[in-house]
């Protein structure tokens, strides 16, 4: 080995550091399974409370019962992930805050909606009972623009930390949708929060599935 | 020729003064959090003395502050393009971070207008305050902001059992909280460790 070999200079240092980090970053591989699971789900949950409206027929259930149900798998899905990464990066750590952040900001959102709802509906039930209408006010029809605000957050500063387009297109389409659905009624909102959940969730969810199998495929023929 | 060619133990030491420059980075955010930090506060608090206390009738207009921090923001932004050379990681990630919450804050805005901003405005500001501060607690690895985020949300929760009026103070709490002393707190912690 010649000294000139052992010796970088310091753009080859630099490059050596830049590429290391892109490494680091390229190894930020979610196995998609969570984002695809949660896009179904809401998307489910999303159109058969449209159908319940349309259809006028009511499930022995709460549908939205199935979101609290989902975080047993995608705890395990969390601990299956982690176990298969070697190093934890720098990205990983802030990824992993910033999804937790959202989780309880979704607790948050569900305690404030439901305690303005129990304030509300006695005054909306009295209104109804002396004007002989309902109020023209219907806080139901700000519920999905609230939860589209908070689904855009995570979606999006993931996509853009990860410089993964599809989820950067689809925090951008949640906010989009928020606004549309601050004009629209409840069924619309309802379809509009579906088709969000499929594009911001689902789609990218089976892009990084098929990134991570082929990287994993790719890793494995290095190895033969 | 020599002078060039860098030795491990000289990238190391290149590598080790790259950390450095990146911690000193985390400190100069604390400039963003104050003037935020000071300028929501007088505004919750201004609001909550023109509503409450002299009963003005267009309180609203103290949060046209907000403009000042718009201002700023932009100038320090391009200054701090120009005269930093590398991005840091830390810059990248707070820059996502705070552009995708300053179009919630955006995106909030417009659905208040439709919702009414007198009814339940505060609580989803101080939920969102608290996502922003434990999210950039994480990524500048600072334990103050990521407890002042966690109080904010309590603040949140507990603003929602108070009249209009009392969440605007609720507001300015979870600012000060949240933003105002771990800002401070980040500063001095920068100052000892370049004495």
């Amino acid at each position: 080995m010649t000294q000139s070999e052992k010796q970088l200079t310091e753009k080859e240092s630099l490059d050596l550091i830049a590429m290391m980090i892109n490494k680091a970053k390229d190894s930020y591989h979610d196995t998609g399974i969570g984002a695809m699971m949660w896009g179904t789900i809401v998307a489910v949950c999303s159109l058969v409370k449209l159908a319940e409206l349309q259809f006028d027929f009511r499930l022995p259930f709460d549908i939205y019962w199935l979101t609290i149900l989902a975080i047993v798998p995608q705890i395990f899905i969390t601990i299956r992930e982690k176990k298969e990464r070697k190093v934890k990066t720098y990205d990983d750590i802030y990824m992993d805050y910033l999804w937790l952040g959202f989780g309880i900001s979704i607790g948050l959102m569900i305690f404030i909606v439901n305690n303005v709802f129990s304030v509300w509906e006695p005054v909306s039930i009295e209104y109804t009972q002396l004007a002989g209408h309902s109020p023209a006010f219907k806080f139901r029809e700000f519920i999905a623009p609230l939860f589209l605000l908070l689904y855009g957050i995570p979606t999006f500063v993931t996509g853009a930390a990860c410089k993964f387009k599809p989820m950067l297109w689809g925090g951008l389409l949640c906010w989009v949708c928020c606004i549309v659905t601050i004009y629209t009624t409840i069924k619309i909102d309802l379809l509009l929060t579906a088709f969000s959940a499929v594009f911001a969730w689902l789609i990218p969810g089976i892009i990084m599935e098929r990134d991570y199998r082929n990287a994993k495929r790719g890793l494995a023929q290095a190895n033969v | 020729m020599q002078q060039e060619n860098f030795s491990p133990e000289q990238s190391l030491r290149l590598i080790q003064s790259m950390i450095s420059k990146t911690k000193q980075d985390m400190s100069d955010n604390s400039i963003y959090f104050l003037v935020w930090g000071w300028l929501t506060f007088f505004a919750s608090t201004g609001q909550f003395i023109l509503k409450h206390l002299l009963n003005y009738e267009k309180h609203y207009l103290v949060w046209m502050v907000v403009i000042i921090g718009i201002i700023f923001s932009i100038y320090q932004g391009k200054k701090e393009e120009k005269n930093s050379s590398v991005k840091t990681y830390v810059d990248e990630s707070m820059g996502h971070l705070w552009l995708g919450l300053a179009i919630s804050f955006f995106v909030l805005a417009m659905i208040l207008t439709k919702l009414g901003w007198g009814t339940v405005a505060f609580p989803f500001f101080i939920m969102l305050y608290g996502l922003g501060t434990f999210v950039s607690g994480s990524i500048i690895r600072f334990r103050p902001l990521i407890i002042g985020g966690i109080i904010a949300w309590a603040l949140a929760i507990g603003s929602t059992f108070v009249s209009y009026d009392y969440q605007m103070l609720f507001g300015a709490a979870a600012i000060l909280i949240s933003y105002i002393i771990p800002a401070y707190m980040l500063r001095s912690r920068n100052k000892t460790a370049n004495t």
